[in-house]
């Protein structure tokens, strides 16, 4: 079994109030095939043998599919590897003798909890505000009813592998959350349920994603490349689309 | 009033840089058009200069519109600037960009900002104070035949190609075109059209101050 040693470089931060700084640790014998929440788990396992306060991260499924886990490793959100979240990065793409700097996920729009914990219901108050379909109740329509191309269906489905975890944010130069939103806005959009509400929704969640002091796209790209889930930024030119026909031609 | 919330909106702004940005492209297509006369001689240059300034009324309210998407360019552009500045340049301890290439997106302001020195002084010293009296064809030569005067017009014009070959796409991935059948096209025109500005206006000064416009 391959093993390595690894100095961490951890932002520690009490909460939102309080100033945060850098705190060094030095890992020895961290095996390749752990997960890098797993390699967290066994610093905090020694921070609390000695009687130290563990550092506080998110994480829930640890399988790449929920969107709670998140940070920031040497300038790159989700680590270097590519497509995959943060408990799916694994510690044999580092090298012995690495030091790996770990920041939270930061945005003006997410505020920092504790440590690499950030707060990300700016992301859920987006979604209230259109990212949804109104269905009145009555007879159940028969799911074939409604006909739609694969292809349409597929495109739909990519925008929905979206978990919400921030990264797009947190790499964006400008701290933009459009990738989200257009991934949200998207995956309505180019189903026929989502059709009633579509020139409201993109105004209205738009809106709302500027209100929670996220930035503007300047097209950098970025986002697209750290995504765990590849989103592709071909969503925010649809979100663009729906922004424009909304606003433009919306009653 | 639904203006008001799309010129507050952050997709608002990026439309109306890409709107302005776009017919400041226009206007160059056109500009380059009448330049271009110069590499057949200093007849057909004057011949198009006196055939332009034959309509005053227009230059004036084409130029006008002109100054107006100007300036609009470059104050929302600014406004995006100093918005971002803060995120931009101190949110961590390690700044890494993953795109490769970065360079012509993260000099926009600046490039843009060179751009105007040039124009500001490319308008009075071919218009506002251009002196009285001597056909612009030759003022042309004169100025450009200048080393110095020249190397500004040829870092300028590399400017303003560093400026639209991030700025060309992004206004086409701002006004939602963005397809997979169209992106390889787009990938190219990125390269091509900025080159296109760049040969077309930047020959001109290479053109007085090699000595091979002698003869013009
Ligand atoms: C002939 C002159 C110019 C042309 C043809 C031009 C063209 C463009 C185009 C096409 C864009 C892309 C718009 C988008 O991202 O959707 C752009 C962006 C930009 N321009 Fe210009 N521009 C010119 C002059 C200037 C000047 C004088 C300035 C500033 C002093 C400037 C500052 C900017 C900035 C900061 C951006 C980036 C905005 C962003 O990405 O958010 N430009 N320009
Ligand atoms: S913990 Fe669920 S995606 Fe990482």
């Amino acid at each position: 079994m391959n093993t390595i040693d690894l100095t961490l470089k951890i932002w520690r931060q009490k909460d939102n109030d309080s100033l945060g700084n850098f705190e060094t640790y030095t890992l020895r014998d961290i095996t390749t095939d752990m997960s890098f929440l797993e390699m967290l788990d066994v610093l905090n396992e020694n921070l609390t043998k000695e009687g130290k306060e563990p550092v506080a991260f998110d994480h829930d499924c640890r399988e790449g599919i929920c969107g709670m886990c998140g940070a920031v490793v040497d300038g790159v959100a989700h680590g270097p590897d590519k497509e995959v979240t943060l408990c799916q990065l694994h510690m044999r793409t580092f090298n012995t003798g690495d030091t790996l700097v770990i920041e939270p996920f930061r945005s003006r729009a997410f505020p920092i909890r504790k440590d690499l914990v950030v707060d990300r219901s700016a992301f859920d108050r987006v979604i209230q505000a259109g990212g949804y379909v109104s269905i009145n109740t009555g007879g159940t329509i028969d799911g074939n009813a409604i006909p739609i191309s694969s292809e349409t269906a597929e495109l739909s489905m990519d925008a929905a592998a979206c978990i919400g975890c921030g990264a797009c944010v947190a790499s964006c130069p400008n701290g933009a959350a459009m990738l989200f939103t257009s991934a949200k806005i998207s995956q309505l959009a180019l189903l026929p349920q989502g059709q009633p509400e579509r020139k409201k929704r993109a105004q209205a969640m738009v809106q709302q994603m500027d209100a929670e002091g996220f930035g503007h796209c300047t097209n950098e790209k970025e986002c697209e490349m750290v995504c765990p889930k590849g989103i592709s930024i071909r969503n925010i030119a649809r979100l663009n689309r729906e922004y424009m026909k909304g606003i433009l031609m919306g009653e | 009033m639904w203006f008001v919330s799309f010129v507050k909106s952050s997709i608002g702004k990026k439309i109306i840089m890409a709107t302005t940005g776009l017919l400041l492209i226009l206007f160059l297509a056109v500009h380059a058009f009448g330049n271009a006369a110069i590499y057949m001689g200093s007849k057909y240059f004057q011949i198009y200069a006196d055939t332009l300034h034959g309509f005053p009324v227009l230059v004036l309210i084409f130029g006008l519109g002109l100054l107006v998407l100007f300036i609009a360019h470059i104050s929302v552009g600014t406004l995006l600037f100093l918005e971002s500045r803060s995120t931009r340049y101190s949110r961590y301890e390690v700044n890494k960009r993953v795109v490769e290439n970065t360079f012509a997106s993260r000099t926009m302001p600046f490039t843009g900002l060179f751009i105007l020195v040039f124009t500001i002084i490319h308008v009075f010293g071919f218009n506002i104070a251009a002196p009285a009296g001597v056909p612009i064809s030759v003022t042309v030569k004169e100025y450009l035949s200048g080393f110095f005067y020249s190397l500004f017009y040829i870092v300028s014009f590399v400017a303003l190609a560093i400026h639209l070959n991030h700025g060309f796409w992004s206004m086409l991935q701002t006004f939602g075109v963005n397809h997979p059948r169209y992106n390889c096209l787009i990938a190219k025109l990125t390269i091509i059209v900025p080159v296109f500005f760049l040969v077309l206006f930047g020959g001109i000064p290479i053109y007085f101050m090699t000595g091979a416009g002698s003869a013009y």
